[in-house]
């Protein structure tokens, strides 16, 4: 059966512009249905470990061929987006009627029906642009679609975002433009240089158009220095927007470090241990600040700015290091996804973000308790999907630094740090005296959807979806996984 | 087979779902309470399975071979789930099980009343389960699966009692403070010393895994070439590989420097205490060690790597030992001095299963049936804690007669379990000490006569300690009313329990196989009859005296202050070097965000001001502007 899923992401693009004309449960349910098609779709092509392109059409030299690219990369990418799109979009009907009453009340908007129809365009827009990102195989158009979602992004925060909404708005606004442009430069460079952006028909990338590229990613990952607009960004962002923000959109970096690596690995392997250092650095640096957050928000923004950072260092670990950065980012989204949407469910039900004022929030809340404990599980790698991330990042340690004792101590301690804080945090929200609270009573479009996402984090770890991914990842990585035993074991296939 | 496996691990693990489910929507649903025997019966099941594996794979030897079954996971890259069955893990598996199992009966009528029962059982049978995948698996890295199980488990049942109200759970003495630091420990706050401190172990020994990976292309325990390792890598390459992965082993098994989480664990119900913080999980340390051991086979090609590592673990295990046999007879918390003397054995079974360097197999198998002596033993003295708690609603010790003639069964399952687990000629871990005895002894020519002396000592204190908790608790302790009511459950289940330990004890005497017979050899020695009756001595003497109190009693019972450690050392310098990074934050903040915004206002600013139209300004602007270029010009 040859899977449709090239067809199966036009999808929500289609629904976006439909979704303006029916009332919010309809909204929602077709919305969280146009990502459920793909979602379902790109599994299947991901345990077929399906690789293919489809040519949209060809522009000729600088720019070349535009056309989509299905491979289990795109595949692992966009199986994760649509599986949080979908889940979010569900979430968003409660969290959003809370929000749009909040802001009725504060005389910020004036009609609630005609903002939910500006929210799911803007959301749906949003989440589409990034699924369309993964499977772009062309550089220019992924550099559309990166656009598409700042926009769209901006203009959530900027509309329905919390505090000091409007600047915080422009200051995202503006370091993510940085980060564009930067990137932007990069491939017009490449072009220029290659006389094409189609990813399939590059060969190689100068050290300046890779090191606009990295500059640019750093700062939309973000790395150390840059960092300061995301716990701003993600703080003050409506909550369903936070959790595509924070999990899926950052990572995408990752995703186009990848893809420029995979074409010309120069730059990353010339500066491996600096950009290993700079990785550590800010993991460790960010995994301490989230013990210091006050806010459960801002706190979950630190700790995504602390992901990254493996991100970073999966960069420099070979083959597996790549693995490792494909695995990361599928749980850290899954996980960041499920606690973003956790912190969202106490300000809907208690109007609450200071973490001092939580406490025992367990005996109030236990099925949102419970499932921030599975996101907390993911982003520590205990029982789920991130385990096999650690593993893979630990191996890529292992085989390119050896026993280097300071790479390897420094790792392990950044592994240490995610656990610390993450049950730190458990500690200090959902245990201990509980604070005086009503028991409250809420939709299930609160709580149920994190367990979908909750669900999928842990079954990774399983046959058939384990074998399957990383089956595919050694495909998209050329075999180079399978070689790191082939190696020690002489040739011979076990 | 595939079968058999599937209710091993599956069958606890399901049967605790519907009460999870049923108390996670509804709080405290009535008719939900007897989804508990659910849960049991899915522990029996599981004990069924365990069973089957026991009796039914061949000949039960130390030479048998392995039987190996495989499931594949991801055979690309040789990860597949290996289960192995061999004599370690068949036996293992067995009491992991049984003991499982009677605890859950126990377990009740202890919690019948409880507020979290979907809670509890969930995270009890979760346990089982990984325990078991910890205890057959051979591929390391689902052995990592069952591994990190383990922890949450212990981490969800430690602080399950989360709200913090009932000072019944707490550790130490509520309101005592030492210089800055509350000698005092809520559930929640134990739960969170228990998973952070395990996750500084478990990171180290996830990394050995993977360099075991990539060093020699699988992860099965029992096909990697151990002696070939050590030519790949080197004796400094092994020291650290074997050490990051014991980091692992130590932490879960509360060894010396990172004990204090398991003392403060005892602020879960008694029933966790007992099957996790006793006898089994923390066991599993050692029992993986044992697992190494038994495949590394260091004795037959004796590398140098190997013997710096088993120095480590030999004197790390016997100093843990005299550590906690130390912080046990000081402590008068029932549960916490239980805790401080399972940590004191944990170290004996690693220090004896690290003798097999130079002893031979002989070693691991003195450890490992120490582990099953010691886990129906120290089993059965928490669940008569755990009774007592509830009778008398004290954690701390206090009973005088009374106590025990009102809990008959609760008294003679004491004397019974502190006669056999202390080395008292000629009961149940009198063998297997003397077994211990004789492996120490072995280790004269290479190590001197430290190791046995440090284990003679440890001995004597550990069964001063022991008599101490009968003593107090029943004979020579505060006098308190008791009305027992019920209890029938907990009495039938302990009862099994250190019944258990007559089993083993018809086993070792009439048993002609190895290790046994070793055994038998070592416990008809006049050396070890004379320990055996130094252990006695210290036992009749605790009885009558079980308390003495002095200066050097409390800084034992403040376990020699090593919680400062963990509480104010480590937890100083995390907190020093996240403000740190905090005063860093806002100084790229205020950088990005107001100063250099700022600048550019201040920039504006100027401008503007200049664009007056007021010619008058221009003029001055201007002239200043040929003052300046004329100066320049002169000074050049």
């Amino acid at each position: 059966m040859n899977v449709l899923i090239e067809l199966a992401i036009f999808i929500p693009l289609i629904v976006t512009f439909l979704l303006p004309a029916l009332r919010e449960k309809a909204a929602t349910a077709l919305s969280t249905t146009s990502f459920l098609i793909p979602m379902v779709l790109s599994l299947y092509s991901l345990l077929k470990l399906q690789s293919y392109n489809v040519s949209l059409f060809d522009f000729g030299p600088p720019i070349g061929e535009f056309y989509i690219l299905v491979d289990p990369v795109s595949n692992a990418f966009g199986f994760t987006i649509c599986l949080v799109s979908a889940m979010v979009a569900a979430y968003s009907l409660p969290y959003m009627r809370h929000r749009f009453v909040e802001m009725l009340h504060h005389k910020e908007i004036e009609n609630s029906e005609k903002e939910f129809k500006k929210y799911w365009f803007l959301y749906n827009f949003y989440a589409v642009s990034m699924l369309l990102l993964v499977y772009s195989g062309n550089f220019l158009l992924l550099y559309i679609f990166l656009e598409i979602s700042l926009l769209t992004s901006f203009l959530l925060i900027y509309l329905y975002g919390y505090g000091n909404r409007q600047w915080v708005g422009i200051l995202y606004f503006v370091w993510t433009h940085i980060a564009g442009v930067l990137a932007l430069l990069g491939f017009l460079i490449l072009a220029f240089e290659s006389q094409t952006l189609a990813i399939k028909d590059l060969r190689a990338v100068s050290f300046v158009a890779w090191l606009l590229i990295f500059l640019g990613m750093i700062v939309k990952l973000p790395g150390l220095g840059a960092h300061m607009w995301l716990p701003w960004a993600h703080a003050e962002a409506p909550t369903p927007v936070s959790a595509l923000l924070s999990p899926i959109m950052v990572g995408l970096a990752g995703y186009i470090l990848f893809r420029v690596y995979m074409i010309d690995s120069s730059f990353v392997l010339d500066f491996k241990n600096l950009i290993l250092a700079y990785g550590i650095a800010t993991s460790i640096y960010a995994g301490l600040s989230v013990l210091k957050q006050t806010d459960y928000k801002r706190l979950l923004a630190y700790s995504t700015v602390s992901q990254m950072g493996y991100m970073l260092i999966a960069l420099c670990l070979g083959a597996a290091g790549l693995a490792g950065l494909i695995v990361q980012y599928m749980s850290h989204a899954f996980g960041k996804s499920i606690l973003f949407m956790t912190a969202g469910a106490i300000i809907a039900t208690f109007n609450l973000r200071d973490i001092k004022k939580m406490g025992g929030m367990h005996e109030h809340i236990p099925t949102i308790a419970n499932a921030a404990l599975i996101g907390f599980m993911t982003l520590s790698g205990i029982l789920t999907i991130g385990m096999f991330g650690e593993f893979l990042i630990l191996a890529g340690v292992a085989k390119v630094y050896g026993f280097d004792l300071s790479v390897v101590l420094a790792v392990v301690v950044v592994f240490i740090i995610s656990g610390f804080y993450s049950f730190y945090t458990m500690k200090v929200i959902y245990y201990g005296r509980p604070a005086k609270y009503e028991k409250p009573k809420f939709s299930r479009l609160l709580d149920a959807p994190l367990y979908v996402i909750a669900f999928f984090s842990v079954i990774f770890i399983f046959p058939p979806l384990a074998t399957a991914l990383i089956n595919g990842l050694d495909f998209a990585l050329g075999g180079e996984l399978v070689k790191i035993i082939k190696e020690v074991l002489g040739g011979v296939r076990p | 087979m595939i079968e058999v496996l599937a209710i091993l691990f599956l069958a606890p693990i399901f049967s605790s779902i519907p009460i999870a489910i049923a108390w996670g929507i509804e709080p405290r649903p009535r008719w939900a309470e007897k989804l508990s025997y659910l849960s049991v019966f899915g522990l029996f099941l599981s004990l069924l399975a365990s069973l089957y594996l026991l009796i039914y794979l061949g000949e039960l030897s130390p030479e048998a071979k392995p039987i190996k079954y495989t499931i594949e996971w991801i055979p690309a890259l040789n990860i597949n789930f290996v289960f192995i069955f061999d004599y370690l893990s068949r036996i293992m598996g067995v009491l992991t099980a049984l003991i499982a199992f009677l605890i859950g009966v126990y377990g009740l009528e202890y919690m019948r009343n409880d507020y979290r029962l979907g809670w509890y059982w969930f995270f009890f049978n979760l346990f089982t389960a990984s325990m078991l995948l910890t205890v057959y698996s051979d591929n390391m890295l689902l052995l990592f699966i069952g591994w990190e199980g383990l922890g949450l488990a212990s981490w969800g049942l430690i602080g399950h009692w989360f709200r913090d109200d009932d000072e019944l759970s707490y550790v130490g003495n509520v309101g005592r403070k030492i210089w800055k630091l509350n000698m005092f420990w809520t559930p929640s706050f134990a739960g969170w010393r228990a998973i952070s401190t395990i996750r500084i172990g478990d990171m180290p020994m996830f990394f050995a895994i993977a360099a075991f990976f990539v060093l020699t292309g699988t992860l099965n325990i029992s096909e990697i070439d151990w002696h070939g390792l050590e030519g790949k890598v080197g004796t400094v390459g092994i020291v650290i590989l074997i050490t990051a992965f014991s980091m692992g082993l130590f932490a879960k098994s509360a060894q010396l420097p990172f004990s204090d989480w398991l003392m403060t664990a005892m602020t879960g119900p008694t029933t966790v205490s007992a099957l996790l913080h006793s006898a089994t999980m923390v066991a599993a340390g050692t029992y993986i060690f044992m697992r190494l051991s038994w495949y590394i086979e260091p004795w037959k090609f004796h590398g140098h790597g190997y013997e710096y590592v088993y120095i480590l673990v030999l004197f790390l295990g016997l100093a843990s030992a005299l550590y906690g046999a130390l912080v046990a007879a000081g402590c008068l918390e029932r549960k916490v001095l239980l805790a401080a003397s399972t940590m004191s054995s944990l170290g004996l079974m690693f220090a004896s299963t690290a003798t097999c360097y130079w002893v031979g197999k002989i070693g691991i198998l003195v450890g490992f049936w120490y582990l099953v002596t010691h886990a129906f033993a120290k089993a059965t003295l928490f669940l008569v804690a755990g009774h007592l708690i509830h009778e008398t609603h004290d954690r701390f010790c206090v009973g005088d007669f009374e106590v025990a003639k009102h809990l008959k069964l609760a008294f003679i399952a004491t004397v019974a379990a502190t006669l056999s687990l202390s080395g008292i000629p000629p009961l149940t871990a009198y063998w297997v000490k003397s077994g211990m005895d004789g492996v120490m002894h072995a280790l004269e020519h290479e190590l001197g006569y430290l190791p046995l002396v440090l284990l003679i000592l440890t001995s004597m204190v550990y069964s001063g300690f022991l008599a101490k908790f009968l003593s107090l608790n029943f004979i020579k302790g505060k006098h308190v009313h008791i009305h027992p009511h019920g209890g029938k459950l907990m009495e039938i289940s302990y009862t099994a329990m250190f019944l258990m330990l007559f089993l083993l004890l018809a086993i070792y005497i009439t048993s002609y196989e190895k290790p046994f017979k070793e055994f038998h050899h070592e416990g008809f020695l006049p050396s070890s009859i004379a320990v055996g009756i130094l252990v006695l001595a210290a036992y009749i003497f605790a009885l009558y005296k079980p308390q003495i109190k002095s200066k050097v009693g409390e800084f034992l019972g403040d376990r020699m202050y090593l919680p400062f450690l963990n509480d104010l050392i480590v937890a100083k310098f995390g907190w020093v070097l996240s403000t740190l990074s905090d005063y860093g934050n806002r100084f790229i903040d205020f950088m990005c965000h107001k100063a250099v915004p700022k600048l550019f206002e201040i920039y504006s600013n100027g401008t503007r001001m200049i664009q007056s139209g007021n010619i008058n300004t221009y003029i001055k602007i201007a002239v200043a502007f040929v003052f300046i270029v004329v100066l320049i010009a002169a000074g050049w």
